[in-house]
């Protein structure tokens, strides 16, 4: 296939082609009529789920290390991690991975995440809209989507990113043309020792009757504000200045980030680290009713030393996430809540001159739980070198797509821009059907 | 003009008939490749990003992006997957027809009927043996559309022809024009405002002014199109002008039938005056004085006093600062904070002295030597980075658009999306930087140094750099293709530089004016700021011209540009809208509000609590919009959007209002600090022998720049009287004040 590099930037290859899937289609005994019965079902937008998580895992999960293994490949491209048997018989992953083993039977593994694109801004806002654009994010991400469409209702935001949203250089994953009304909110790092919420408890003690006497004199002096709400900046300052009142003094807020109010013994199964507590506060999240939630778990990108660095991280990965689908079950929350797990990218088959895997858009490893999603379901492959899919690529759209019919959002829906353009939410993709038996 | 030839010519080859003497239509002519194949296949979108376009194609079909590569096209269309795209025996059944007609499932749909135009020409093509590009063939040299600069009132329609200029070889006398409407893709800048059908029939659907948009080969054509709000206004309905700024903005306003506001009070004007220029509040004191001024020039004094502050310095270098990228770089940094801090104090003294933008902008282009000795090579030193070869990094997008306002960066891949900039013109343009080399050492082990010369060896080669798409080699050109001479031996950014600052370089120039002028008025002319081409023009093209040219015949007195604009009547409206400006946001008919700088804001809160914020590493008392190096960890900063000077882009600051800004400002910490520290204006206030209304009077002075009215004095004066604590309720007061806002914008 064709492969051309600009630059040292950005590297464009090829995907599957008409060819090749018309190879692969035939073999898996697709016919035309049984494609557009699928996209018929997929229209359909009964709500499944009340709430998503996503796990991103920024800079690229390396596959072949986790959920891919290819233990007859060549060494350099098999790596050094043996596969191990799971719960699911015929099912193995990564040695690194032994409480994921244990709860492969909870969730559905999709081996065929594929895309065009090895760089990681434009991949990862890719991934996070589930439209292609550029670097610099132009269409608005699944959360703030989700955000626009269920409303601010509540005093909890309904989209949070914990501790942040991803980035590399700047910010990734924002709410572009819908504006900063839907843009994340931001939970900082739950595994700091005394973690709160920045601003969220009040600063100070203070009487009901201040705080309304504050509330007084602010109306009083501030009557320049009604002046100006042609002004947009200046209206959605009034709202936040609402939104943010009503957050400081509402329990529930305060409740569903007290992530000391969870026994030592959870925090511990979870993993102390960021990303162990972050992914028990996204749980407290969903609890408390919050729609989307993003777990920004960045560090991937290993292009050198891959072992020394997965020895170490793979572990931690391993346990929270293993923990939280746990813990979602026991407390009967995967029946509404969906769980996807991906980054922008796999990471390439050979292992390079510094003993790591590079970008490679190709192909990726990625998990879905939950909210209907047939659990034990193995979907999807890639080669023999783990380089290409060979069956049922699964795009950005599709994995987009799929999530906002889960939550009952119509993925084709046209949202308005500021200067009321008419802008589909998804331009492309649908719901990936099998993984809803 | 030769469209009615055209019109009948079209079917048997267009470009083949304009140069080919008498055998012009006859049915053996032969379509062209280039100006009839590859245009149809954008003017259809078949090219485009979102399908057969994107990198890897769309269902294994694969066209180059709006076709900036069309041997690659042609390859593709004719040969690849043993040309079964295209029929020779039957073309009418060639796939690629079949599919662009929807005979067979297309996802892109059916996109033209059999024996339309296309459909013809492109059997006529694929008869003719499917000729790929041909060497000789006439090169277009100019488009434009007709009507240009037009009325359109509302509902009304207006169909648009594009017209090519061509010449029949390069650099030739012999110029045709040819009507190219039928192979344009046609775009609106501004689609709410004006529909464009694929056809170029132009509908104005709302009031406002918008550019029509045809793209044919490598050019790009804009005409403008304006539909009032209402009736013209007279001229004499607005304020008397002060000077030529308002003269274009209120002539402008008046054809749009949009009114203007009022003239702002003095208490506005004189906060507004201080925020925008010197970014921080004026003092009760300043703010005292100019109300009881009773001199009919006091604006004008006031003015003039506010740019000679040590303020007006250092708010302006934070500018320059945010557009030349001054920051630590993050890994292998080789200057330290030191460097930052240099380049800084070297912006500070081209502000403090008024340099003339083109000198200093001559000074960071071909700046050479060490961090030590020159400062300015610490522009090289972050938008190089590590790349070894300079052209082949980032400085080559950032000097356009740090410099020129231009976006060439897509280029490096494909040609610009919406400009005529091409591949070609992208590595042209880097070749000015491939004469650099830097020495990069660690700052604990020695000096880095910027030379603008290769070592001996290298420095014998021709200048220039390789397009690695073609593989051929091209010298430096600037990407207006001006034809300037390098020579090898000299450092080619010294062309660079002289191009630059020609008097006639519009994007030089204009880019800074764009950038000034949004500073003041909260919206460029042209938006966004740094994103200046033909397709993208100013809202106000009379204003523009004079703003520029005044910039130019004044040797870039950024002053006296700035005196201009502060004292015009423009600057000086109210910013509450009346009936009929309302929707406004682009003609300046009324001040826009906005919020506060991040740095800006937090001097704000520090100076009117008297309570300055601690930075760590600098000296106590040193403001927000003084320092230096945007690494510096600060939570307020960074929630309220500094920028983080990674890119060029104008667009890195922020100044959205966000939820968590909310929530700092009207609970954070660091705020209950500021008002209960034992040394803030707050606890000095309540030992204060002044009246209770006298207090009250400061307090109103430090936030909002203005006496409370009578309204807000009793509401005041009842809560006070009921209150337990004194100091709990200035508390509250104070708190008050600066959660409003008023205080929060500027406005």
């Amino acid at each position: 296939m064709f492969d051309i590099k600009f630059g040292s930037r950005e590297k464009r290859c090829d995907g599957v082609g008409r060819r090749n899937f018309l190879r692969v289609g035939s073999l898996a005994g697709l016919s035309l009529a049984s494609v557009l019965q699928m996209e018929a079902k997929a229209k359909s937008n009964k709500a499944r789920a009340k709430s998503v998580i996503l796990v991103y895992l920024g800079g690229g999960l390396t596959h072949h290390d986790s959920f891919d293994l290819k233990p007859d490949a060549p060494e350099e491209i098999r790596g050094k991690y043996k596969p191990i048997e799971t719960v699911v018989p015929g099912l193995r992953i990564g040695e690194l991975l032994p409480n994921m083993a244990k709860v492969m039977d909870k969730i559905a593994l999709v081996r065929s995440g594929a895309h065009n694109n090895d760089h990681h801004e434009t991949a990862t806002n890719w991934v996070m809209s589930g439209r292609f654009g550029t670097a610099f994010g132009d269409f608005p991400a699944i959360g703030a989507v989700v955000a626009h469409e269920t409303g601010l209702a509540g005093s909890i935001p309904p989209y949070v990113a914990v501790p942040k949203n991803p980035s590399f250089t700047w910010e990734l994953g924002k709410s572009a043309y819908l504006g900063g009304r839907f843009e994340s909110f931001k939970a900082g790092d739950p595994n700091d020792a005394s973690y709160k919420v920045q601003d969220l408890s009040p600063s100070e003690q203070l009487s009901i009757a201040r705080v309304e006497r504050r509330g007084t004199l602010r109306q009083a002096v501030d009557q320049l504000a009604g002046k100006l709400d042609n002004a947009e900046q200046v209206k959605t300052f009034g709202e936040f200045q609402q939104r943010a009142a009503e957050l400081v003094l509402s329990s529930k807020a305060r409740s569903a980030f007290s992530i000391d109010r969870e026994s030592e013994k959870l925090r511990d199964r979870y993993g102390r680290n960021t990303f162990g507590q972050s992914c028990l506060l996204a749980r407290r999240l969903v609890e408390h009713e919050v729609r989307f939630v993003t777990v920004n778990y960045g560090g991937w990108d290993h292009h050198a030393k891959i072992f020394e660095s997965c020895d170490k991280k793979l572990p931690e990965f391993d346990k929270g996430l293993s923990a939280l689908i746990e813990d979602l079950h026991l407390r009967g929350l995967m029946d509404n809540t969906l769980l996807a797990v991906f980054g922008e990218f796999g990471r390439s088959a050979k292992i390079n001159k510094d003993a790591g895997r590079d970008h490679w858009g190709q192909a990726a490893s990625l998990l879905f739980a939950g909210a209907g999603v047939k659990p034990g379901l193995v979907l999807g492959a890639t080669d023999k070198l783990g380089s290409f899919v060979t069956r049922r690529p699964v795009s950005p759209a599709d994995v987009a797509y799929t999530i906002l019919d889960s939550l009952g959002i119509d993925p084709r829906k046209q949202l308005l821009s500021p200067d009321g353009r008419p802008i589909e939410i998804l331009d492309l993709g649908e719901t990936v059907r099998e993984l809803y038996a | 003009m030769k469209q009615k030839n055209t019109l009948i010519c079209w079917v048997s080859g267009l470009i083949a008939f304009l140069f080919s003497g008498n055998s012009y239509c006859s049915a053996e002519t032969v379509p062209s490749f280039l100006h009839e194949v590859m245009p149809l296949l954008t003017r259809y979108g078949c090219n485009q990003g979102a399908c057969h376009g994107k990198g890897a194609g769309q269902n294994g079909f694969k066209l180059s992006l709006r076709g900036y590569a069309p041997e690659l096209d042609h390859t593709w269309i004719t040969k690849e997957f043993l040309s079964r795209r295209v029929d020779s025996a039957v073309p009418e059944e060639s796939l690629l027809l079949r599919k662009a007609m929807g005979e067979i499932p297309h996802e892109g749909g059916r996109l033209f009927s059999k024996n339309s135009k296309p459909h013809q020409v492109l059997v006529q093509w694929l008869k003719s043996g499917m000729p790929g590009p041909l060497k000789n063939e006439p090169k277009l040299i100019g488009l434009k559309i007709i009507p240009n600069n037009m009325l359109l009132s509302l509902g009304q329609k207006q169909q648009l022809q594009v017209i090519g200029t061509f010449a029949d070889k390069k650099d030739s006398p012999i110029l045709k024009e040819v009507d190219v409407t039928w192979l344009t893709k046609f775009a609106v800048a501004d689609s709410a405002q004006m529909k464009l059908d694929a056809n170029g029939l132009l509908e104005a659907v709302r009031p406002g002014e918008t550019a029509a948009q045809a793209f044919f080969e490598d050019q790009v054509a804009v005409a403008t199109f304006t539909t009032p709000y209402k009736a013209p206004i007279a001229l004499t309905a607005y304020p008397k002008a002060n000077n030529n700024i308002d003269d274009a903005v209120f002539r402008k306003l008046s054809a749009l039938g949009i009114p203007a506001s009022a003239v702002c009070s003095d208490e506005i004007f004189i906060r507004r005056l201080y925020l925008d220029a010197s970014g921080s509040l004026p003092q009760p004191q300043e703010v005292r004085l100019f109300l009881a001024d009773k001199n009919l020039n006091k604006r004008r004094i006031f003015i003039d006093q506010v740019l000679e502050k040590l303020e007006f310095v250092d708010y302006w270098t934070l500018q320059f600062a945010d557009i030349f990228q001054n920051r630590k770089e993050r890994d292998h940094d080789v200057r330290g904070t030191k460097g930052v801090r240099s380049f800084h104090a070297w912006l500070h003294d081209q502000v403090r002295n008024n340099r003339p933008w083109n000198e200093l902008c001559k000074d960071i282009l071909v700046s050479t030597g060490t961090t030590a000795e020159n400062p300015a090579i610490g522009y090289f030193i972050v938008t190089v980075g590590e790349q070894r070869e300079a052209h082949k990094s980032e400085v080559v997008a950032s000097v356009a658009q740090s410099f020129l306002g231009t976006r060439i960066g897509c280029a490096q891949c494909h040609n610009h999306p919406l400009e005529k900039y091409t591949q070609d013109d992208y590595f042209r343009f880097s070749g000015f930087f491939s004469r650099m080399r830097f020495d990069r050492k660690d700052p604990k082990e020695g000096v880095t140094t910027l030379f603008a010369d290769l070592n001996k060896e290298d420095q014998k080669k021709p200048l220039g750099v390789n397009q690695p798409r073609t593989g051929e080699f091209l010298s430096p050109l600037p990407i207006d293709r001006s034809p300037i001479v390098t020579n090898k031996d000299t450092d080619p950014r010294l062309a660079l530089a002289a191009w630059m600052t020609d008097p006639n370089n519009e994007s030089f120039y204009g880019a800074f004016v764009n950038r000034l002028w949004k500073h003041y008025m909260g919206t460029g002319l042209v938006e966004p700021v740094d994103d200046l081409r033909s397709s993208n023009p100013p809202s106000n093209k009379e204003l523009w011209a004079f703003l520029k040219n005044e910039f130019i015949t004044k040797k870039c007195d950024i002053k006296h540009l700035t005196r201009l604009i502060l004292n015009s009547q423009v600057y000086q409206l109210e910013s509450g809208t009346i009936s009929g400006n309302e929707t406004d946001t682009r003609f300046y008919s009324h001040y826009y509000p906005r919020r506060l700088g991040a740095e800006v804001m937090l001097d704000a809160v520090s100076t009117a609590t008297g309570v300055a914020e601690v930075f760590s590493g600098y000296p106590e008392g040193i403001r927000a919009i003084q320092v230096p190096d945007p690494g510096l960890r600060s939570y307020f900063l960074s929630v309220f959007g500094r920028s983080e000077r990674v890119t060029a882009c104008a667009c890195e600051r922020s100044g959205e209002v966000s939820l968590p800004q909310l929530l700092h400002l009207q609970n954070g910490k660091w705020i209950t600090d500021k008002l209960s520290n034992t040394n803030g204006t707050l606890k000095k206030l309540l030992l204060d022998k002044r009246s209770d209304k006298e207090k009250i009077d400061e307090l109103f002075l430090l936030t909002l720049s203005r006496m409370p009215n009578p309204t807000e004095n009793k509401t005041i004066a009842d809560l006070l009287n009921k209150a337990e604590s004194k100091e709990e309720f200035y508390q509250d007061t104070f708190w008050a004040l600066l959660n409003t806002v008023e205080f929060s914008f500027n406005h």
